[in-house]
């Protein structure tokens, strides 16, 4: 059969449409179904081509940002300008949800790498849905601090395997 | 040769056509920005009503959605409740205001012989004790001027039952819009920022919106209170057009200032007029200076509903007044104050913004460059 007609009959698959895409994220793995929809259009689509800056090392940050296709370097700069790269992300990933609760200026840069398309979730979407939907937002929230609490975990425990292993060295 | 010719002639025609389609673009535009101009005109006046409703009732229709109602069913409700306030008041509330407006219309005169016979007594005794303004005719200015305002409304009065008609078709569909779309219109606004500076514009935007409805909120709740109290002490003596007098300090109360003090004017000519100087009078005056102004407005209204962000200069507050005169007449003065508080808020929040976001390790280039050694 030929593949111009393959697919045109099939309704679009879970992974393919915004919302099932949305679901696996896991910042939103606590939304129910019929949360997807409102989610849709709470968050904002945008395209980069690439080599395009996303966010500089202490802009002021104010959201996440999802890839849903392409690459995101994620990099710091030193005193000299010289960029360190810490790395490269794919479809799926995210980064920048620590400021989507608290306002801080951005820790690091982040710049894609090839035509890519980010999903940007923001603190003031966030603060509006808190006010007219608290329940969805609520959720949120909860997949929010779930993950960012693991990740707190799991630096603490590296913390303190370093701690040892800085103390081991030194006797 | 041949090919020479054939350049110059292409270079003439070139340049023809360059100044031509100029010239043409040039007209064009500027009957363009005419026709815009005119077709407008009559929009800015509902648009301007439709925006205050929707902020208005923004508000109810957010916590009617609270309770899980979709957008835009709530937004009926609120029209339909407001709709039905409308019709229950509606037939006794134009009956009465035509027989007052038309009872003052009557009155006007008297009011104005009043005020100018007050003006010629003070002008006299000016003149006597300062010889040189002897020239300058205050009496027949104001005499003029009345007639002029009272020809005015006389002529105006039908067509501006007119203009209301239109006004209730056109301002509730507009709020409508407003109230469910305006979310989407301010998104697909900020949209349009190139991908470097999207964060930071959405961000602003928020902020910025959010202090002007505010704002804006503040204000009209301000001047309902106001003209509902002075409506209120007026009627407790027996001077007429308690409501009228009211509701002009009320609309009055949006400007800073000046405002109170135009909105007192009225209210006390017409005290002296008809009740004649004694008690009432200094009664009606109290309420117009010490009620209304120091204690609801000063010490009460404006630190609850207005923070001092908006705040303006007096001289920034003449500017207004006189710049909105003289674009779009006595709406424009009214408007034009809370529009530059606009933007002084505006202002004031994105140089907020970059100050809470102003770190000191984003100025290390800049000091690095100047031989700071890093710490």
């Amino acid at each position: 059969m030929n593949t111009l007609w393959n697919n045109i009959f099939r309704s679009k698959l879970d992974e393919e449409t915004l919302g099932g895409f949305l679901a696996k994220v896991p910042v939103f793995t606590e939304l129910e179904k019929r949360d997807l929809g409102y989610l849709e259009n709470l968050i904002h689509v945008r395209n980069y081509r690439p080599q395009e800056t996303v966010f500089e090392q202490g802009d002021p940050g104010s959201g996440m940002y999802i890839i849903r296709s392409g690459r995101v370097v994620i990099f710091t700069r030193d005193d000299h300008d010289r960029e360190e790269e810490l790395a490269i992300l794919a479809p799926g990933d995210f980064f920048g949800e620590t400021t989507l609760a608290s306002p801080a200026p951005r820790t690091v840069s982040a710049r894609t790498a090839e035509n890519t398309e980010l999903l940007g979730l923001f603190r003031s979407d966030l603060l509006a849905t808190a006010t007219k939907h608290p329940d969805i937002a609520t959720r949120i929230l909860l997949g929010l601090t779930k993950m960012i609490s693991e990740r707190l975990q799991a630096a603490t425990l590296e913390i303190r395997r370093l701690q040892q292993h800085s103390d081991d060295q030194e006797s | 040769m041949n090919l020479n010719k054939a350049h110059f002639l292409l270079f003439y025609l070139t340049m023809t056509a360059a100044i031509a389609s100029g010239l043409a673009i040039f007209s064009s535009a500027s009957t363009i920005t005419v026709l815009l101009r005119s077709a407008a005109s009559g929009l800015f006046v509902p648009l301007l009503l439709a925006l205050v409703t929707a902020f208005l009732l923004d508000p109810l229709v957010s916590s009617l959605e609270k309770r899980h109602i979709p957008r835009t069913r709530a937004i009926f409700c609120m029209f339909f409740l407001v709709a039905a306030l409308f019709l229950f008041t509606g037939n006794w509330l134009i009956s009465y205001a035509q027989n007052m407006w038309d009872s003052l219309l009557s009155d006007f005169p008297r009011y104005t012989s009043q005020l100018v016979n007050y003006l010629r007594e003070a002008q006299l005794s000016w003149q006597s004790r300062l010889p040189f303004i002897e020239q300058y005719d205050l009496t027949g200015t104001v005499r003029s001027t009345a007639e002029q305002a009272l020809s005015f409304a006389l002529v105006e009065t039908p067509k501006s039952a007119l203009k209301l008609g239109s006004l209730m078709v056109l301002v509730p569909i507009f709020s409508f819009f407003f109230l469910r779309d305006g979310n989407n219109i301010m998104r697909g606004l900020v949209s349009l920022a190139p991908n470097r500076y999207f964060e930071m514009a959405h961000d602003l935007s928020f902020l910025v919106s959010r202090q002007m409805a505010q704002f804006i909120r503040g204000r009209i709740i301000e001047a309902a209170i106001i003209g509902a109290v002075v409506t209120i002490g007026l009627s407790l003596t027996d001077i007429r057009y308690a409501p009228l007098l009211g509701l002009f300090a009320g609309i009055t109360n949006l400007i800073p200032y000046v405002g109170p003090i135009v909105g007192m004017v009225p209210g006390i000519l017409i005290a002296a007029v008809d009740l004649g100087i004694g008690g009432q009078l200094w009664w009606i005056v109290l309420l117009y200076i010490v009620i209304a102004q120091v204690i609801l407005d000063n010490f009460i209204l404006i630190p609850v509903l207005i923070s001092r962000v908006a705040n303006l200069h007096p001289l920034l507050v003449i500017l207004a007044i006189v710049m909105g005169g003289r674009l779009y007449g006595v709406i424009g003065m009214i408007i034009g104050v809370p529009i530059a508080s606009a933007f002084k808020i505006a202002f004031i929040e994105i140089r907020h913004y970059r100050r809470a976001f102003a770190l000191p390790d984003t100025g290390n280039d800049h000091h690095g460059q100047t031989g700071h050694t890093p710490l």
